[in-house]
């Protein structure tokens, strides 16, 4: 009777702990017979398989099928964030068929759905660089620093678009607080050289460029830059010696290396 | 008097010339630092643009999961997808 009473608590304990896994259906399945409910099922489920079918056509490169899923999810205008997502999508597709204007007028569509879209911003200010429109990337690099002043991105960008336009003095102070927070990135000790010497503190630019050497010492554009600087502070023999460094180290840049030699040779020293 | 004639035309012709070919070599010097200093400013270029950031996924920018918004709102510049330093050799 003992035994017995022991084998049915243990069956019973064995039935209590394994209930039967239940799983639930990966999209759920509509609970309506309205028509127009019906409608906006099937197209929230077009548009999830859009973006699928987008996202796997540019992993592939296959910009024209990617443009053409998202230029449909356009078209169905979802609610955010799939609006704004869509656009910002799109625009990627179209700078890659190069299709620079109309990828930007992409990302101001995500930007009107969406005014705090960094990663959207980040592409517009590229893709002006890319179409030469100056103006609105630095309109728009203003935008991303005001929002994220700590965006290492934002820094960067802003100060490129300043050095492009003349602002050497707006360059200098955002290459000097990207360096504040990254100080061994040496691509940015060679813009805010740039910015320096531009402004005529040649000391503070040949500092700079040292410190992109020292950081990058094959760097060929900051050691040509050094010799630039040099020139300006009429110390010739380190200027040839510069020069003939950044000739050899421009290896992979023949423009860079050319200019780097006739101004290694024009350079006649004692 | 025809020798005379003859020798001030001859020097106003040599000063002449001499002042032209010092006008012209100083304005080729002139012209020879303009493009030095030209070809310097032409050769001091800014470093490039960032390249694009990549696609997002209908989950949207918002989420710990959507790379291209950290990279746009990261401080690091390693993490910005930001050009990267030249080979450090």
């Amino acid at each position: 009777m003992r035994v017995l009473l022991i084998v049915a608590l243990l069956a019973q304990l064995m039935a209590t702990s394994a209930p039967a896994q239940t799983y639930a259906p990966s999209t759920p399945l509509p609970r309506t017979t309205s028509i127009p409910a019906l409608r906006a099922f099937a197209t929230q489920r077009e548009i999830e398989e859009r973006f699928k079918l987008g996202l796997d056509a540019g992993a592939r490169s296959d910009w024209r099928d990617a443009a053409g899923e998202f230029e449909r999810i356009v078209a169905l205008n979802p609610a955010e964030p799939k609006g704004s997502t869509a656009q910002y999508d799109l625009a990627i597709a179209y700078a890659n068929l190069q299709r620079n204007d109309e990828a930007a007028r992409a990302l101001h569509a995500a930007l009107a759905r969406d005014p705090e879209f960094l990663a959207a911003m980040a592409n517009l200010i590229s893709i002006d660089i890319a179409r030469g429109d100056l103006r609105e990337a630095r309109k728009i690099a203003d935008r991303y620093v005001a929002l994220d002043p700590d965006s290492a991105r934002a820094l960067y960008s802003r100060g490129i678009v300043a050095l492009q336009t003349g602002d050497a003095a707006a360059a200098r102070e955002d290459f000097g607080k990207l360096l504040h927070a990254n100080p061994s990135y040496a691509i940015a000790h060679y813009d805010l050289a740039l910015a320096e010497e531009r402004l005529g503190r040649f000391a503070a630019a040949e500092r700079e460029l040292q410190t992109a050497l020292e950081l990058a010492p094959t760097y060929a554009r900051a050691r040509f830059a050094l010799g630039v600087v040099f020139l300006r502070e009429g110390q010739q023999t380190a200027a040839r010696s510069a020069f003939a460094r950044a000739t050899l180290d421009a290896s992979g840049d023949p423009a860079l290396q050319n200019i780097a030699s006739a101004m290694r040779d024009s350079i006649k020293t004692p | 008097m025809m020798e005379i004639v003859s020798r001030t035309l001859l020097s106003r012709v040599l000063a002449t010339a001499l002042l032209a070919g010092a006008f012209f070599s100083g304005h080729l010097a002139l012209a020879g630092a303009a493009s030095l200093e030209a070809m310097l400013d032409g050769a001091l270029i800014p470093s490039a643009g960032p390249v694009l950031l990549g696609p997002i996924t209908s989950a949207g920018r918002v989420g710990w999961e959507c790379k291209p918004e950290r990279a746009a709102a990261s401080a690091h510049a390693h993490d910005a997808e930001l050009p990267a330093n030249p080979s450090t050799q």
